[in-house]
């Protein structure tokens, strides 16, 4: 993870303090506390056992290893802190390759293309302070709209999503920056899910196959080749080649999704790839 | 470091924490920007300067640092949050300065947001030796706590004077004190230095003396301890507090300069701002004079060591102008000799000291000549004087002298500050000064007399006005408020050395 707004630098911040401030605002603008706060606090850490519980059937992972939710919690108690280590994506070293090409072209090169049906970014302002909202990433509300209307596709059609999990925060806030969850209730669903995990999140009726490959949190986050590593993930699924990760949708899985984000949401990348082409 | 540019420009916006407004929505901005997203092209022109300096904010949300990245590791575990000003309307990232937070310290963040905080003017973070002191004001204290919030309302001057003299004064040292037997001393904060003691004190004093900063035409900062061996200070206190005259090309229209001349460096140059107002073709209505220190000494155990028992941190600023007095000037003189009884060579990381001939031959000869020739000019009896203010490096020669003298307790004790703040160099005396102006009553004479070694002496005597009761309630952090604050946090030896040192 990289600060890269000099403000939040010269004033002290840390890329995790941010993650840890958008929590403390999510906590207050939905005005959580109780039982709902500590349900909140566990579905947080249900994110990074999730993700680490898909990690050990990718053999790319960089962990490839069984994390508890006694782990994620213990870990934010030695900090001190509301997050902890295994909140938080590591930053890695890694190499993605795509190769794009036209549709003609591919389809010589390959019998099984992965067609991009609709992409879109949108940026918002560096300083992460300066945003109107704390608690979620406009851009992702911007770049999915319009990259959803590109490729003719409705968000219902979506079940399997690569998010930027750069920490456990920012996948639930994704959730409903995506529009697969109202603001501030992703945790609920996330929270439900994960009590019995059944390898996808139970939204509004539907399965939600968030992550496959482990995420940020435990596939690896190479920075600059993260977005390729989550793209290459989207094209293994559609392809039906995920292995023992291989997702078991509803209907036929033929659309998936990536978001990237730079910066803590300063820009927002969002693909929309299908195995059949619009 | 950053480009120079880049650097500038940082300082610029961050020192004084200004924004921008749309004027068309009201929408507003921390970083200066040409047009507003809101209303785009027709906007253009129709931004216009939002200061945040003088302001209380918000703490929204925020949590603690405890791996902070590289440059700020010396400042150990630090809260971090957003600040916001305006009913949120402008959010800015903020550090809470002024707290130290032991190893494994838990902080509870629901219990800090929510409450009111004041901008601070800070070191960034440290640096090595040979790099700029980059300074910053996105770091805040709570407003309840030890540096209440002020506002500062410039007034038009409202009554003339025949003499020049004082319009106001600040007076600024830290939360931090090491007690040790009877006598309790300053200590900066980890990010503090003798630079942001003078903005802070010569903020007070602007809102003391409610002038307007762009009538302020020349700042004379006295310092034993500029952190630069060459760099000008007067500079960065006049760009932040915005004196003098000010054009779009952010170049102050003031004339700024640093005075070093041991432990009078700011005394002496009273009668120049004193002087420079009075003279009707300076066109300067008012004169910032500023005595600031965070007086150097070796460790104990070394050679000029004896220093580390009193040394202290502090400033104080006066505001000289011929309108809305608090103080009038009656007269002065000042007396010089070569008698080197404190000096640090270029290079050297600490003063030596003279030790027992700091005495007679140096400090009693030369405060005693200087008060005793002024009161045989103005014709004065020690029972005519309310206030007697001696130079105090220490508890025992400014008593002593007062009573030699023949002033009494009630005269003296009064400013005898250097057992709450140490000596505080540059300040001493105008500390002292302070203390007295916040208690004495109209038509008051106080006599001030510094010294610095190898230096010599210079000897005042103000009388107060009935403007100084005036102006009384405009200042929160008076001399007492700072001396017996509920707030005071108290260090060990070792982080005393720490702090002072800014390792």
């Amino acid at each position: 993870m990289l600060l890269e707004d000099p403000w939040s630098f010269y004033a002290g911040c840390t890329p995790e303090a941010n993650h840890e401030l958008m929590l403390r605002a999510y906590i207050k603008k939905y005005d959580l506390r109780g039982q709902d706060l500590e349900r909140l606090n566990v579905a947080l850490a249900q994110v990074s056992v999730k993700n680490h519980l898909h990690a050990m059937k990718n053999e790319y992972a960089q962990y490839q290893r069984n994390v508890t939710l006694k782990n994620v919690l213990d870990a934010r108690a030695d900090a001190g802190k509301p997050l902890g280590l295994l909140d938080f994506a590591p930053v890695s070293d890694g190499a993605a390759t795509l190769i794009l090409a036209s549709e003609k072209v591919a389809e010589k090169l390959t019998d099984k293309p992965v067609y991009v049906l609709g992409f879109s970014s949108a940026t918002d302002f560096l300083t992460f302070p300066a945003r109107e909202d704390l608690t979620h990433f406009i851009v992702t509300r911007m770049a999915i709209k319009s990259a959803l209307k590109m490729a003719e596709v409705s968000l219902r059609d979506l079940q399997l999503i690569e998010l930027y999990d750069q920490s456990t925060v920012m996948e639930m806030v994704s959730l409903e920056d995506m529009g697969f969850c109202e603001p501030g209730t992703a945790w609920r669903s996330i929270y439900e899910s994960c009590q019995h995990y059944e390898g996808y999140y139970e939204v509004g009726g539907k399965k939600l196959f968030v992550n496959m490959n482990g995420g940020l949190k435990a596939d690896g986050n190479p920075l600059g080749a993260t977005g390729g590593a989550q793209t290459f993930e989207v094209f293994r699924q559609l392809r039906e080649e995920a292995g023992e990760r291989q997702v078991k949708a509803d209907g036929n899985l033929n659309v998936g999704c990536v978001l990237e984000l730079e910066g803590f949401g300063t820009k927002g990348y969002v693909y929309v790839f299908g195995s059949e082409k619009n | 470091l950053s480009s120079e540019p880049i650097e500038r420009r940082v300082s610029y916006l961050g020192d004084r924490l200004r924004g921008t407004r749309c004027e068309i929505c009201g929408k507003e901005y921390f970083e200066i920007r040409d047009y507003c997203g809101n209303c785009g092209r027709k906007s253009f022109g129709r931004m216009v300067g939002s200061d945040l300096f003088y302001e209380k904010g918000e703490l929204e949300v925020c949590t603690l640092v405890s791996e902070p990245t590289n440059k700020f590791t010396k400042l150990g575990s630090y809260v971090y949050g957003i600040v916001s000003f305006h009913d949120g309307k402008i959010r800015v990232p903020g550090r809470l300065t002024d707290r130290m937070i032991k190893q494994k310290e838990k902080i509870d963040s629901s219990t800090l947001e929510g409450r009111a905080v004041v901008p601070r003017f800070r070191r960034r973070y440290s640096v090595e030796k040979c790099d700029i002191i980059p300074t910053i004001s996105l770091a805040f204290t709570f407003a309840d706590e030890y540096y209440p919030y002020q506002g500062y309302r410039a007034a038009g001057p409202k009554k003339e004077y025949d003499v020049p003299g004082i319009v106001g004064y600040g007076f600024y040292s830290s939360r931090f004190r090491i007690r040790e037997g009877s006598i309790e001393r300053a200590i900066p904060f980890i990010d503090e230095d003798s630079i942001t003691a003078a903005v802070e004190a010569g903020k007070l004093g602007l809102i003391h003396s409610g002038v307007d900063n762009a009538s302020v035409g020349k700042i004379y900062v006295g310092s034993e301890s500029n952190p630069y061996a060459v760099k000008p200070i007067a500079s960065k206190v006049a760009q932040v507090l915005k004196l003098g005259e000010e054009s779009d090309d952010d170049v102050q229209g003031v004339d700024a300069v640093d005075t070093e001349f041991a432990c009078k460096a700011a005394t002496s140059v009273f009668k120049d701002a004193a002087s420079l107002v009075d003279y009707p073709k300076s066109n300067i209505q008012n004169a910032m004079v500023i005595g600031t220190d965070n007086s150097q000494a070796a460790p104990r155990d070394c050679p000029g060591g004896e220093l580390d028992l009193f040394v202290g941190y502090g400033a104080a600023a006066y505001v000289f102008g011929k309108t809305d007095l608090i103080a009038e000037i009656e007269g002065w003189y000042s007396c010089t000799s070569d008698t080197p009884d404190f000096w640090r060579r270029d290079g050297e990381p600490h003063p030596m000291h003279g030790g027992r001939y700091t005495g007679d031959p140096a400090y009693f000869k030369h405060v005693r000549k200087a008060t005793v020739k002024l009161m045989q000019r103005l014709g004065l009896q020690v029972e005519d004087v309310d206030y007697f203010v001696a130079h105090q490096p220490n508890a025992q020669f400014p008593v002593k002298i007062a009573k030699e003298l023949g002033f009494k307790e009630e005269q003296y004790m009064p400013s005898l500050q250097v057992i709450r703040f140490g000596n505080t160099y540059s300040g001493a005396s105008p500390v002292g000064l302070a203390a007295v102006l916040d208690v004495a009553k109209p038509d008051s004479r106080i006599l001030v007399t510094s010294y610095g070694s190898g230096a010599g002496s210079d000897a005042y005597s103000f009388v107060t006005t009935s403007q100084i009761l005036d102006k009384r309630p405009r200042q929160k952090l008076t001399v007492k408020y700072q001396a017996e604050n509920p707030f005071l946090e108290h260090v060990d030896y070792t982080t005393y050395r720490r702090l002072k040192l800014g390792m």
